[in-house]
């Protein structure tokens, strides 16, 4: 492999990484605030379904998106309203969700599968694209893709250098404290998940109308339990889980490569190889034993190797609020 | 409302019982509306739906031999779940005992059917509970997240599945032929579960029920179980009165993997007498691995309750299955159709409760109510603690 093709690899890595990166993005908004929206497969299908769907219609790729995200907004309130208000168990609805918008996206976009669509334009960013190799794998996309990466940085500061990301860390990780100190905790919670349903739903049209461009029953069906899976994986932090959506590509990258190379090695093992890789990470990440590592380690050392190799969830994470 | 019902606790209780047919109704409302939508008669599907599952001799038994693995993978939730692990790896763990239980009769073709059935049988109870048992330690040693575990295992059981299909485990017919369609040889004859009655229903359906009256005696009668649950209430508490949680945590996904592994042999030996793929995560399974999940939390978590559940379920899926024959509406509607019956049968439950407060407040047994809420204080129960 020469280096053309090998920047065009991680090019590529980072096209399929975009759509994960946002839906993660929006699922640890929701997460954080306390609420956890199981439901991420069944809606990236049914926002992928819908989005391609409403663009073919109106021939306006961003009516799709907008239609995306009203939909996935529609499920996390489903979740929110059931959960906060009706003190249902959240990964139930999330659960019976998911196999809604399975089956219901099948069934309403059954007349569109196998059709061409609207696609997001192409736009390189001028001067950046043509800055050698980082230019072509990170700055030759589209709008999207962009959208993705600035999603991270904004998450990222909204979570950790703002006022408004406090009341939402507070929410999820001490919710008495933080209702003490006058935040209305479940008006944030309803807040980020909505807000993290329409990410999802978003991230759902960017497969159908930019990386796996189009609808065919059970589209992207599994991504949305990667997605999940990231977010564990980073930690609930969008700059982990942005390398962990970029980590998932690139071992599935590698994968077609090692194929290539061995061909006498089942398929099986290769397509395997990225939840194997996944399971073994979360592992490593949750052992007790990696814990003594860190401790066997000088003390200076310790702070920040726990940072990268341990992972907490927010404390509140699916246990409901009650006021007073 | 609530306040009528408070006032009539013995009417609150009627409705409590028939919350999930009332929502089963009102789902299957919905479904009429979209029905007429697609230009069918609502009156007339559903009649086509109700003599499919129980219009006769032969669709009744189809409706209870559809149940059965359903039922089966339900108990199995059942114990997970009030362990508080959620287990949502059934599919993957119905494949693996599938895969077991057919190994044992392929390897010994010439043996006597009563033997290797029963050999079959156990080893698919024995691939369950492995497939189980992994994210069951992944859980309580190394902290990792049941319910990404058990997702990722399901894929790999498919993948698993595929590979041995096409390659290992592979008809020899289909071996030599030039479609080499993805299945096993037959099962030799003697190795198929009797038939009860001379229709298509088998000796497993008897064995689901009988083992749903176990797992209820086993949860509620038993010191191992009554540890389960416990653990399920509350870790912390459970630790201090001596409980092992971790090894109760694993002993429940071992368990909850096992009774979906034995519903993969049954389906096996029962009703397909081989294994076959198309490839995706719901080929041989029919999904039951998921709506098992479904029918454990329709039967409110109660092996008991789950018995009717599932059957509520089979009939809704052969009932579909005659549905689209008759009527020509798309086979994803009815799938669209079971998940609305599930939401509304799970919102339902709130309603649930909050007659059961009204009617609590109503009999003076107000000190009762908040043990309810209490007890929910792990994510996921659907319910308070009601059979104790």
């Amino acid at each position: 492999m020469d280096n053309a093709q090998l920047i065009a690899v991680l090019a590529s890595i980072v096209l399929q990484a975009s759509p994960l990166i946002i839906a993660v993005c929006g699922e640890i908004l929701t997460e954080r605030s306390g609420v956890v929206n199981l439901s991420l497969d069944g809606t990236m299908l049914m926002a992928a379904m819908l989005a391609f769907v409403v663009g073919m219609k109106t021939q306006n790729v961003w009516l799709g998106f907008a239609a995306a995200a009203a939909i996935g907004a529609l499920f996390a309130l489903i979740i929110a309203f059931g959960s906060i208000r009706l003190g249902q168990s959240q990964v139930a609805i999330g659960f019976v969700l998911t196999l809604l918008g399975d089956d219901l996206s099948a069934f309403l976009g059954q007349n569109y599968t196998r059709m061409r669509g609207v696609i997001v334009p192409h736009y390189g960013i001028p001067i950046l694209k043509d800055i050698p190799v980082i230019g072509p794998i990170f700055f030759n996309h589209d709008i999207v893709v962009y959208f993705a990466m600035a999603l991270i940085a904004v998450t990222w500061w909204w979570l950790n250098r703002t006022q408004p990301g406090l009341r939402l860390r507070g929410s999820g990780e001490r919710p008495t404290a933080a209702f003490a100190r006058g935040v209305d905790v479940n008006r944030q919670r309803y807040f980020y998940t909505i807000l993290g349903g329409a990410l999802v739903g978003i991230a759902g049209a960017a497969f159908s109308l930019n990386v796996k461009i189009g609808w065919s029953d059970g589209h992207i069906r599994g991504m949305g339990w990667v997605a999940l899976a990231i977010v564990i994986f980073g930690g609930w932090s969008p700059i982990r889980g942005a390398f962990g959506a970029l980590l998932f590509g690139a071992t599935k990258a590698l994968a077609t490569v090692l194929q290539r190379a061995f061909p006498q090695v089942s398929v099986v093992a290769f397509n395997s190889l990225p939840w194997v890789l996944m399971i073994l990470v979360l592992v490593a990440v949750g052992s007790d034993y990696t814990e003594r590592f860190i401790n066997a380690m000088p003390k200076s050392w310790r702070r920040p190797l726990r940072r990268v190799l341990r992972i907490s969830p927010p404390m509140a994470l699916g246990t409901p609020f009650h006021e007073g | 409302m609530y306040e009528f019902f408070g006032k009539h606790p013995r009417l609150a209780r009627i409705v409590d019982l028939l919350l999930p047919v009332i929502a089963t109704l009102a789902a299957l409302g919905v479904g009429a509306i979209m029905l007429q939508l697609l230009g069918a008669n609502p009156v007339a599907a559903y009649r086509a739906l109700l003599s499919g599952a129980f219009g006769n001799k032969n669709a009744l038994a189809d409706t209870i031999v559809r149940a059965t693995p359903l039922l089966l993978v339900a108990l199995g939730i059942c114990i997970a779940f009030r362990a508080g692990v959620i287990n949502i790896g059934g599919e993957g763990q119905l494949v693996a005992g599938a895969i077991l239980g057919t190994l044992v009769g392929l390897w010994f073709p010439e043996a006597p059917g009563i033997v290797i059935v029963s050999l079959a049988l156990v080893a698919g109870f024995i691939g369950g509970a492995i497939w189980g048992g992994i994210p069951g330690i992944l859980k309580a040693y190394f902290n990792v997240n049941e319910i990404l575990s058990t997702i990722m295992l399901n894929i790999i059981a498919v993948q698993g599945m595929n590979y041995l299909l096409r390659g290992p485990m592979i008809d020899p017919v289909q071996a030599q032929a030039a479609s080499r369609i993805p299945q096993t040889a037959r099962l030799a004859q003697a190795f198929d579960l009797p038939r009860l009655v001379p229709t298509r229903l088998h000796l497993g359906a008897l064995i689901a029920v009988i083992l749903a009256f176990v797992v209820y005696i086993f949860l509620w009668r038993t010191t191992a179980g009554y540890r389960i649950r416990a653990v399920g209430l509350n870790p912390d508490a459970s630790r201090y009165a001596g409980i092992n949680v971790k090894r109760n945590i694993v002993l429940a996904l071992v368990l909850s993997g096992a009774f979906a592994g034995l519903a993969g042999a049954i389906q096996v030996f029962g009703v397909h007498h081989r294994m076959f793929t198309d490839g995706s995560l719901a080929g041989f399974t029919g999904s039951a691995g998921f709506n098992g999940i479904v029918a454990a939390l329709f039967g409110k978590l109660n092996p008991l309750g789950a018995i009717p559940a599932s059957f509520i379920f089979g009939a809704l899926i052969v009932g579909a299955n005659s549905l689209q024959r008759a009527m020509q509406v798309p086979a994803a509607l009815i799938t669209a159709l079971n998940g609305l019956v599930v939401i509304f049968v799970v919102s339902s439950e709130i309603f649930s409760r909050r007659l059961n407060r009204s009617r609590q407040i109503g009999s003076d047994v107000a000190t009762a109510t908040s043990s309810s809420d209490s007890s929910l204080s792990s994510a996921l129960s659907v319910e308070g603690d009601t059979s104790q």
